[in-house]
């Protein structure tokens, strides 16, 4: 019994009971991951799923309702809708990655230079753009596309990409600033890291994951302002098949009460746009948790 | 009469990373106007004990148990009954008076706030007058002026005299004070804990005052609760504690002040850091960390044992079968002057005459948004011998960070001149010219272990960042053995090479910072505040890492604190700063004992003394 | 305080400068023939002299440099030129069809924001229950949903299938009552109003949140007040500056969304006028409506800055810190 009284002094620790870490799926938005992973998969692979040439104007069967020969009908020229779906779903997401890359691209541009520079530099590039800020970004799309006439993928991605980079440039140049005066930044350089080590060592993995949100975000306003552009008739043309331009038969189809020529296009974008929103969501909020003293 | 009476305290919060057992199991009774101080490490559940005091839980939290006060039971009590007692009966002082306040109001609604609260009928100019009143008893001038400004325009240590205010503008019996003075200056701490003191005694109030200082405590409390690992280890009057500590803790925390450790070689220490809140304890949770631990603290979780009718202690040392240890402080006091000067001449092949750092009327300003100039630090000469242990103290924004920025060449558009052995530091091209063996020789550590490490990278990547950035070949063969030599070296073992500094505690954060900077063998090794945010346990493991390594390595340290007794301990020469200007240096000893301008004098002053009797 | 609102006055009429000839310069090297919108189909049959003359008497064959000093002069005076398209002068064309675009937009912005107020702080106040989730979960599918889609599903449902509200216009064929353009209203207000909703109820929910954690609050409850009241007095009250300056900030955006609105609807506003002069170059209209844009784009935005400055003693309490 006594021996219980021994003095034995420090003894290694015993097993702590370990926290148990989190199912990998939990709070992701799993619904959204699989169904936008279904239907990239679908766009990818088109010519395996189209049961029809989507190119292809059956002018015997236009606007024909959904049915087994035309899984999702025929639009008003005789096309079929589903394989329309796919064929131009890859236009659109093209479009969203492509103009995407050159809005990040803008972005982490301005982004550094203004938060490297000195105070002047700064000022000046952040007042231009909060201007360009303030102008709605869709209208500025449409103006400058309205102006610039007919519109190919690449161009339409183009015109998308460098008006949209503002909010994102701002968000980096706040993180670059931040970075800038943190002390393990002023540790590396000290330990004679130059600019370029710094950059790619410490800046980029940092305020990559903070605007990561925002680049997903972007893909999804890109497809909205390509669909936009091409229902007004100043996207792309007609015979360029993408989300948008069969969007913009709508109007004819409105009048004869061909539901499914604007009903089932629209929901693959909304429900593309969703899926997008919430994974972006999903990657903002993590890391967000401190808790209400309310 | 007990005015407060706690029960088998329990608080749980729930986390995503499971949940933490704060407070487990806590009794306490606290008598109508005493003042307790409840003491232990962060994390160790007194500021969670605190607020379920007064039900300032965050929403994830759980409190159960009994508190009983006033007639009343607190814990089970609703919302709405709550905010009939918040504010009249029990008041609170928190840590940050900078974010405390409400930053859109001014101060004087924030203090009439507190009063019409309480007394929805009060007349306007009455509710003035009092407000007035309140300002001028926690000694704030020309409250007419003050009580229309907002809180932007007030010092640090005025605002926490408004958040005096407003606790005890409803003359409350209750107040409790949650770190009141850690966020400030020493000076100003002295003023606060004066302040507090006198309307404690004036209003009578009961006052439960959380702190992890021992310094604080030891000025203020009748009676002082020592916590470790969320339950109370050690109970009992001021002079119990501090004079006659019985738990292993208590008398290790004590221990570990540099006032008991003057002129020896190394600090004590208590090995090991504070436990995990998360996991379920058995036996004593403090054993792990213990020398004195016996095999029964392993398996069984000790009772409080009386030592007299006040003092209580939880440790199986009390039990009548246990071998005795003799836990006095009073012979701690006498060691210092038998083994004074004692340190080891040190010698490191370099002329010792010649300096290593010379400083020459440096001055810096900042230019400021609108063209306003700040000048931060004012026309300081001083050198640092090689092997020399050199101590900046100042209080924040005195300029001693902005030296040492200079002297790293953080800031290089600077007037005067530094030389770094012969290299003019001030001369872009010398600085160019040799930059590899600056980089190499001269190495900072931060106060901050979270910013000054990247998150991102895994500690062996951090650790072997500057062979890395010179594409150089380390000694220890791999970049990996070499980190984990390097971490060996500051007493962590292989195990942390794959972790992320997130996952790390504060002072394991500050050891890899550490052996970050001393990996490429530096003969400079400036410490910016290098134990501010630490626990005292883990300060004094810091500190006498860095004696370690300064003898094994000999380099010379520019170490920068506000902590004095830490710089009288470490430091061979201390120079003083106030508001950017040098006012006085020279050896340690001398300046302690002997300390010659005005503020130098009023910062000695202001040191807490351990073991005197209350003023 | 003169030399503070000088400097914005200032800023903004260099900003107005520097936006007439960017739109100027680039309408005018944009492909596209401007005679188009005046002569309609006759421009294809026109001989090569009979163009010159045309462009001659536009004043389209001038230096650039020309083109623009003139223009300048002119609309010094208030004279923006005629409308190629509509025959008159620009400003009455404009004058037209302001009252439409100003009632849409205005209204559509006043209920913006009232409701996104109140959508945010019913959100916050129900913090991560039921309630919130499903406002948010609403909240995020309406945001995602592109205007000009809303509108076609309205005007299907409403309009085709159920026959209960017009599809398009501002009123009626011959008819013009006020219960009448008010049911015209209905639809376009409605795309107005889901089209922002969302983006700043969710944004005031966000601002709200992060007030009620900040270490005020603890201070606030401590004093005994109720959370209500702390969530009024305090974490709103707090809020507001940023609110006004978000409102000020926006009002481009929403006049914006009604511009693509208005096309879908046959709206006759500004909006369907902007896209046509910008598409059939009719440059004289598109110079003004641009700079009535630009106008309301750089009012909004220093309207703004001036709250952020001068209201919020937050920022104040910044100019302090560097001060110090």
């Amino acid at each position: 019994m006594n021996d219980r009284f021994q003095m034995v002094g420090i003894l290694e620790k015993k097993t702590a009971s370990e926290v148990k870490s989190h199912s990998w799926y939990k709070e992701h938005p799993v619904i959204s991951e699989v169904l936008l992973g279904l239907l990239i998969l679908g766009c990818l692979f088109a010519k395996g799923i189209m049961t029809k040439d989507p190119t292809y104007m059956d002018l015997l069967h236009y606007a024909t309702p959904p049915g087994k020969e035309f899984l999702f009908g025929t639009d008003t020229m005789g096309r079929d809708i589903f394989s329309m779906i796919w064929y131009g779903g890859r236009v659109s997401l093209f479009i969203g990655v492509l103009s995407t890359v050159i809005t990040t691209v803008l972005a982490i541009l301005v982004g550094s230079i203004s938060g490297l520079a000195s105070e002047r530099v700064d000022t000046l590039i952040m007042r231009f753009t909060e201007i360009l800020l303030a102008i709605p970004g869709l209208l500025l799309i449409i103006f400058i596309q309205a102006i610039l006439g007919q519109a190919n993928v690449f161009s339409i991605s183009f015109v998308i990409g460098i008006t949209g980079w503002m909010s994102m440039a701002k968000v980096i140049r706040t993180e670059v600033k931040q970075l800038r005066d943190s002390e393990y930044i002023l540790a590396a350089r000290m330990m004679g890291g130059n600019f370029f080590y710094v950059l790619w060592h410490h800046l980029a993995p940092n305020f990559i994951s903070s605007i990561m949100f925002m680049v997903v975000m972007h893909v999804r306003s890109a497809i909205v302002a390509e669909s936009t552009l091409s229902f007004m008739g100043i996207g792309l043309p007609l015979e360029v098949i993408s989300w948008g331009s069969m969007l913009s038969l709508s109007e004819k189809a409105l009048l004869s009460g061909n539901w499914w020529i604007i009903v089932i296009p629209g929901l693959f974008l909304v429900g593309t746009l969703v899926c997008i929103t919430q994974i972006g969501n999903y990657i903002r909020k993590r890391g967000n948790t401190t808790q209400s003293v309310l | 009469m007990s005015l407060i009476e706690i029960k088998n305290l329990n608080v749980n919060y729930k986390t995503t990373r499971g949940e933490v057992h704060a407070v487990r199991g806590v009794n306490l009774s606290v008598a109508k106007g005493e003042v307790l101080a409840i003491v232990g490490e962060s994390g160790c559940g007194k500021s969670a004990l605190l607020k379920s005091v007064m039900g300032l839980m965050p929403a994830n939290a759980v409190a159960t148990g009994q508190v009983s006060a006033f007639d009343r039971e607190l814990v089970s009590l609703r919302e709405k009954e709550w905010q009939g007692i918040r504010g009249k009966q029990i008041s609170m002082l928190f840590q940050d008076p900078m974010t405390t306040l409400n930053p859109t109001m001014t101060i004087g609604s924030q203090i009439a706030e507190a009063l019409l609260i309480h007394h929805p009928k009060m007349e306007k100019e009455k509710v003035r007058k009092r407000v007035y009143e309140l300002l001028s008893l926690v000694g704030i001038k020309k409250p007419e002026v003050r009580a229309k400004q907002y809180p932007y325009q007030f010092s640090g240590g005025m605002r926490q005299r408004s958040v005096l205010a407003i606790a005890i503008a409803n003359e409350p019996e209750l107040l409790l004070a949650d770190e009141p003075t850690t966020a400030l200056d020493v000076t100003v701490q002295a003023q606060i804990l004066g302040l507090l003191q006198e309307i404690q005694k004036k209003l009578n109030m009961t006052t439960i005052l959380v702190s992890h200082d021992l310094r604080v405590v030891s000025s203020i409390a009748d009676r002082v609760a020592v916590m470790y690992a969320g339950k109370i280890v050690e109970i009992g009057t001021r002079d119990e504690i501090f004079t006659d500590p019985r738990h292993p803790y208590t008398w290790g925390l004590l221990r570990s002040l540099p006032e008991y450790s003057q002129g020896k070689e190394m600090l004590f220490t208590i090995p090991g850091m504070p436990p995990d809140l998360r996991q379920d304890f058995v036996g004593d949770a403090f054993a792990p960390r213990n020398r004195y631990a016996l095999q029964i603290d392993y398996e069984e979780e000790p009772p409080l044992f009386a030592v007299s009718d006040t003092h209580k202690a939880a440790t199986w040392l009390l039990d009548e079968r246990a071998p005795r240890v003799d836990f006095s402080t009073m012979d701690m006091v006498h060691e210092v002057s038998m083994e004074e000067h004692e340190h080891a001449p040190r010698n490191h092949g370099e002329d010792p005459k010649k300096p290593l750092v010379s400083v020459n009327h440096l001055t810096k300003d900042f230019v400021l948004p609108g063209k306003k100039k700040m000048t931060a630090v004012k026309d300081v000469s001083f050198s640092i011998m090689p092997g020399e242990i050199f101590g900046l103290v100042g209080e924040s924004g005195s300029g001693k960070s902005t030296v040492a920025r200079c002297i790293m060449n953080a800031y290089t558009d600077f007037e005067g001149e530094i030389f770094y052995a012969d290299i003019p530091l001030h001369e872009r091209v010398a600085r160019r010219r040799e930059r590899r063996r600056l980089s190499t020789e001269r190495q900072m550590i931060f106060q901050d272990s979270a910013s000054s490490l990247n998150g991102r990278m895994k500690i062996s990547d951090i650790v072997t960042e500057p062979f890395r950035i010179r594409h150089e070949k380390p000694k220890r063969g791999s970049l990996k053995k070499e980190a984990a030599y390097q971490l060996s070296y500051v007493g962590m073992d292989e195990g942390y090479l794959n972790k992320h500094p997130g996952e790390l505690s504060g002072g394991q954060r500050q050891r890899v910072a550490i052996a970050r900077a001393v990996a490429t063998d530096p003969k400079l090794l400036i410490a910016d505040e290098p134990i501010a945010a630490l626990d005292v346990s883990i300060q004094a493991q810091i500190i006498n890492l860095f004696k370690h390594l300064q003898v094994e390595h000999g380099f010379s340290i520019l170490f920068i604190a506000h902590d004095l007794a830490m710089v009288r301990f470490l430091c061979d020469r201390v120079g003083v700063m106030v508001d950017g200007e040098m006012v006085e240096m020279g050896e340690t000893e001398e300046i302690f004992s002997n300390p010659q301008h005005a503020y130098t004098k009023e910062l000695l002053a202001a040191i807490p003394k351990i073991g005197k009797e209350r003023p | 305080m003169i030399r503070y609102y000088g400097g914005k006055i200032l800023i903004f009429i260099v900003s107005i400068f520097v936006l007439s000839f960017l739109v100027f310069t680039v309408s005018r090297m944009a492909p596209g023939d401007p005679l188009v919108s005046y002569y309609g189909d006759r421009v294809e049959k026109m001989t090569l002299e009979e163009r010159e003359h045309a462009e001659n008497r536009l004043g389209l064959r001038d230096p650039m440099l020309t083109q623009y000093q003139r223009f300048l002069e002119k609309s010094m005076q208030g004279d923006f030129g005629i409308s190629y398209k509509y025959k008159r002068s620009a400003t009455e064309v404009v004058l037209d069809r302001l009252p439409y675009t100003l009632v849409l937009g205005g209204v559509g912005f006043v209920l913006i924001f009232s409701l996104a107020l109140l959508l945010g702080i019913v959100c916050a106040v129900h913090e991560d229950r039921l309630l919130d989730q499903i406002i948010c979960k609403v909240g995020t599918v309406t945001s995602c949903i592109p205007e000009f889609w809303v509108s076609l599903m309205l005007i299907l449902i409403f309009a085709v299938e159920l026959k209960l509200l017009p599809s398009s216009g501002a009123h009626s064929l011959r008819v013009d009552t006020l219960s009448d353009r008010l049911l015209h209203l209905i639809l376009p207000m409605t795309v107005v109003v889901l089209g922002h909703l969302w983006y700043y109820a969710y944004m005031i929910r966000n601002k709200i949140l992060e007030e009620i954690r900040r270490d005020y609050v603890l201070l606030a409850k401590a004093k005994g007040l109720s959370k209500r009241k702390i969530l009024y007095r305090h974490c709103v009250r707090n809020m507001i500056p940023s609110y006004l300056s978000l409102m000020a900030i926006s009002v481009p955006h929403i006049l914006g969304g009604t511009y693509i609105v208005e096309t879908v609807f046959s709206f006759p506003g500004i909006g369907t006028l902007a896209y046509e002069s910008a598409r059939f170059h009719d440059y004289n209209l598109l110079m003004l409506l641009s700079l009535l844009s630009g106008m309301v784009v750089i009012l909004g935005n220093m309207v703004a800055q001036i709250i952020n400055e001068r209201i919020d003693p937050r920022i104040r309490a910044k100019e302090a810190m560097h001060e110090r």
